[in-house]
């Protein structure tokens, strides 16, 4: 039986592959920051189909907002040329591929065996809501939380005081 | 919805992230595969969330938990693509060989 | 008695040692302990040697012996007549030419090594005439050659010395497998090693005619080559580059005739063989004639005594050839006091003229050194065989005893006896020819530039040959009375006046003939150096020997460098490629790395999935 969130799914399901195919494969530096942004959007947009809500916006603004600003930012810190690059990829893009799809391969028919039957009941599902993300993470999940944060400071520092290195006394380690 | 759907979903994203890892010249397209592959795992976990439906709610957690720790990753590893651009010039993954196995002392990519 | 034979063996080697170590430190105590020591081994071989000459009946003594697989190898020795002579022979030549060298080479720097390896020689030669086991026989064989070698290159920083040494090196070594050959098929056919056993056996039992053709051949190849009989020939005049007294020592009176020993002292496996001693009598022929011709056509003094010795021990082979053991004693005996005697004079005139061996350098010598005038007169008369030196005895016995068998023996094959007998007929005449014309060379005629200011030796260079004159002149004696010096049953007649009559016309012939020629000589030109049309041996030598050897030489280098180098040099660059491959897993791409773990994963998941 067919809903409309499978419908749904579907699409954003294709969307998703299409664009992260355009990210590995695009000739453009900048179009490839774009189309991740187009995929991590339908990847938000599948959370919410499955009853994700919390997770979905936080996906939005998390990746969507600041790691692809990031990588953008990144991308113009470090001169990326504009405009159609050929050389883009790398000369083993066969291997890689043939390795991929064997990845793909593996994976696909590892899941689809393992769990042929299974179906999601989204019916009665149980909607994750910041209410009920909220209780998990402070009661159950606090301590990994708490150590989250401490790791955040820690990137932050490290990424600081990496930026502040001049590169002609060497020492990056 | 069948709950390989989404797992297949995951799957291709995870492959077409290990593509874009293995093929990519530019550091900065390696991480954005690298956060293909983040995202697929993702999905993974929300899709058995879903499926579950424990009371722990442990999947949509994790994925929390990915994300943040996504985000503190790919902070420090543009930091240092940046400290790469500095003393290189460039950020061609390709092209940074120092610690190659070679008979003569190695010559434009010693970066000192 | 065995004691002191095996006293007498050890003197020389003990004294030889003795003067190498000295060395430089004490040169005169090294000369005076190389000459006593060969004095005190004179004395110790005089009283063996004369208690065994005449009738004295032969001893044997076995002093170990050793249990090998086959039959025993002992370290016996034995004296008989034949090796009483020699060895009286032996060290009466080697204790003059040691006083001789202290003259010869008194400003010698080597003179050390020289004394030791005379003294060396000198025992190895003793023991080859009084071994009674073939191995034992064999080793003091070896090391003569390995002595003759050495002394040879005793000036070796002249090419020709090198070349000459290792010539005869290598030509003595090739014809010395005869001899170990033959020791094996005679150890293996009587099942002893014991000469004086096998011979026994030999004259006891009845062996069919020409049974033992096989070891009398190898065994007379042994000889040729020793003895520088043709096809060995070519090494003898080579040898020459060494001291004179050297010469003397070994190519003139000893080493040189111990083939002709070697033969004697197996003489009746030989008369059993009818092929071998036919094949003696025809190489004797041939060489006999070749040496005279070219000793006829050489300007160098010691080359014309080297050709010359070569034809005179064909004489000797001849004489055993057709049967006559006394006959070739007695002029290995005699040859070896005229020739010693002949060389040490050479030497003489050779250290006047300051080195120069051509009788070119020569010429009047005769009014600047008369002792050694005379005493090489005497030597070129016993050569040449004038009554009533040694060598005329000595040679007609030879040409009678050939003369017999041509005309009624059965040892050899007719045809090659009447070849003998008239090689040695014109042999004779030839050998009258060059003794002359060398003798006249060297002391008349106007001197040459070098020896306006020759004079004589010093005494201790003149002594051995006023000592070697007295056997060359009276020893005519010993042929009237063979069984004195050979033992009984030997010897018969051996002085036939027709055949003296006959002989010394032939002497006369021949000297008139050089005579006229020499007041004729600025006309007839017969005193210059010319070459003998004749295949040259050592051209041969050449294609057959060399080249292949230096062919395969180059074959051996190119296998080794290109064939099992090519393995080794395979082996390194295998090792480099396989390195070359391996070095891709650290090529420094990080995109590889990941790809390669990858893999891996995809791997061991399908793996594990392929089990579940």
């Amino acid at each position: 039986m067919t809903t409309i969130l499978q419908v749904l799914f579907v699409l954003l399901g294709l969307v998703a592959v299409g664009s992260a195919l355009l990210v590995v494969t695009t000739a453009n530096l900048v179009h490839a920051a774009l189309w991740l942004v187009v995929s991590l959007g339908a990847v938000a947009g599948v959370f919410l189909l499955l009853a994700a809500e919390f997770v979905a916006w936080v996906q939005v603004l998390i990746y969507v907002g600041a790691v692809v600003v990031l990588l953008l930012f990144a991308l113009m810190l470090t001169r990326a040329p504009t405009g159609r690059q050929p050389e883009l990829s790398t000369r083993r893009s066969v291997p890689a591929a043939v390795v991929a799809v064997l990845v793909a391969a593996l994976l696909g028919t590892t899941v689809v065996a393992g769990f042929r039957g299974a179906r999601i009941d989204l019916q009665h599902a149980q909607v994750g809501t910041p209410q009920v993300v909220g209780g998990a993470l402070f009661r159950t999940w606090v301590l990994p939380f708490e150590v989250l944060s401490v790791l955040l400071l820690a990137a932050l520092v490290g990424a600081i005081v990496l930026s502040r290195l001049r590169a002609e006394r060497g020492g990056a380690d | 919805m069948p709950l390989w759907w989404p797992l297949l979903l995951a799957s291709l994203l995870f492959a077409i992230g290990v593509y874009g890892v293995l093929v990519r010249r530019n550091a900065v397209l390696v991480l954005m595969g690298v956060e293909l592959m983040l995202n697929a795992v993702n999905i993974n976990m929300v899709a058995f969330d879903a499926h579950l439906r424990a009371a722990l709610h442990a999947g949509q957690t994790f994925t929390l938990f990915i994300i943040v720790i996504a985000a503190a990753e790919i902070g420090l590893a543009l930091a240092i693509v940046l400290l790469v651009f500095r003393s290189h010039g460039h950020i061609e993954v390709d092209r940074l060989r120092a610690l190659a196995d070679r008979d003569e002392p190695a010559t434009e990519e010693t970066g000192r | 008695m065995n004691v002191l034979l095996l006293v007498m063996l050890a003197v020389p080697f003990a004294s030889g040692a003795i003067t190498l170590l000295l060395g430089h430190r004490a040169e005169h105590a090294g000369k005076a302990v190389a000459v006593g020591g060969e004095a005190v081994a004179l004395t110790l071989a005089c009283v063996v040697a004369f208690s065994h000459l005449g009738s004295a009946s032969p001893t044997a003594h076995v002093y170990a012996s050793t249990a090998a697989v086959g039959p025993p190898i002992a370290l016996s020795l034995s004296v008989d007549q034949l090796s009483a002579v020699m060895v009286l022979l032996v060290h009466v030549v080697a204790f003059l030419v040691q006083v001789y060298s202290l003259g010869y080479l008194a400003h010698d720097p080597r003179y050390p090594s020289y004394a030791f390896l005379v003294s060396v020689f000198t025992g190895a030669m003793s023991l080859v005439v009084t071994a009674d086991d073939l191995w034992v026989l064999l080793v003091g064989w070896e090391l003569m050659g390995a002595c003759s070698y050495f002394l040879i290159a005793h000036h070796w920083e002249l090419p020709e010395a090198r070349a000459g040494a290792v010539k005869a090196f290598l030509m003595t070594r090739t014809a010395d497998l005869g001899l170990l050959f033959g020791i094996l098929v005679l150890g293996h056919r009587f099942g002893t090693y014991q000469i004086t056993s096998i011979m026994g056996a030999i004259r006891h039992d009845a062996f069919q005619v020409d049974s033992l053709w096989l070891p009398a051949l190898l065994f007379l190849a042994a000889a040729v080559g020793k003895s520088a009989q043709v096809p060995l020939h070519t090494w003898l005049p080579d040898a020459m580059p060494g001291p004179t007294p050297i010469s003397a020592l070994i190519h003139a009176a000893t080493m040189v005739a111990a083939g002709v020993f070697l033969v004697a002292r197996c003489y009746p496996m030989f008369l059993n063989s009818t092929s071998a001693l036919t094949w003696m009598a025809f190489i004797a022929a041939v060489t006999m004639l070749l040496a005279a011709v070219h000793a006829l056509t050489s300007t160098d003094l010691k080359r014309v005594l080297a050709w010359s010795t070569v034809s005179q021990l064909a004489y000797m082979f001849g004489a055993l050839a057709v049967g006559s053991y006394s006959a070739a004693v007695l002029h290995l005996l005699a040859h070896g006091a005229f020739k010693a005697l002949l060389f040490l004079a050479a030497g003489s005139v050779v250290h006047a003229v300051e080195g120069a061996t051509s009788m070119t350098a020569m010429g009047g010598l005769r009014r600047r050194m008369p002792y050694t005038f005379v005493t090489m007169t005497l030597g070129f008369g016993a050569l040449a065989g004038v009554v009533p030196l040694v060598g005329f005895f000595t040679k007609d016995a030879v040409i009678s005893a050939a003369l017999r068998e041509a005309t009624g023996g059965r040892e050899v094959w007719p045809f090659v006896a009447w070849l003998l007998v008239a090689s040695m007929i014109v042999t004779a005449m030839l050998t009258v020819a060059y003794s002359l014309r060398a003798w006249l060379l060297v002391f008349f005629g106007a001197p040459a530039p070098a020896a306006e200011h020759a004079h004589e030796p010093p005494w201790v260079m003149r002594a051995p040959l006023l000592l070697l004159a007295v056997p060359t002149a009276l020893g005519g004696v010993a042929v009237a009375y063979p069984a004195f010096v050979l033992g009984p049953g030997r010897g018969g007649e051996l002085f036939h006046a027709p055949m003296a009559i006959a002989s010394t016309a032939i002497v006369v012939v021949a000297a008139v003939a050089v005579l006229v020629a020499w007041r004729r000589r600025t006309e007839w030109d017969l005193w210059r150096a010319r070459p003998v049309p004749h295949p040259r041996a050592d051209a041969l030598y050449e294609f057959a020997v060399v080249r292949p050897v230096r062919w395969l030489a180059g074959g051996t280098v190119f296998g080794d460098r290109e064939v099992i180098g090519g393995y080794v040099e395979g082996a390194a660059g295998a090792a480099g490629g396989l390195g070359r491959l391996l070095r891709w897993a650290q090529n420094g791409s990080v995109q590889a790395y990941l790809m390669v773990v990858v893999v891996g994963a995809v791997a061991v998941a399908l793996a594990a999935g392929a089990r579940a």
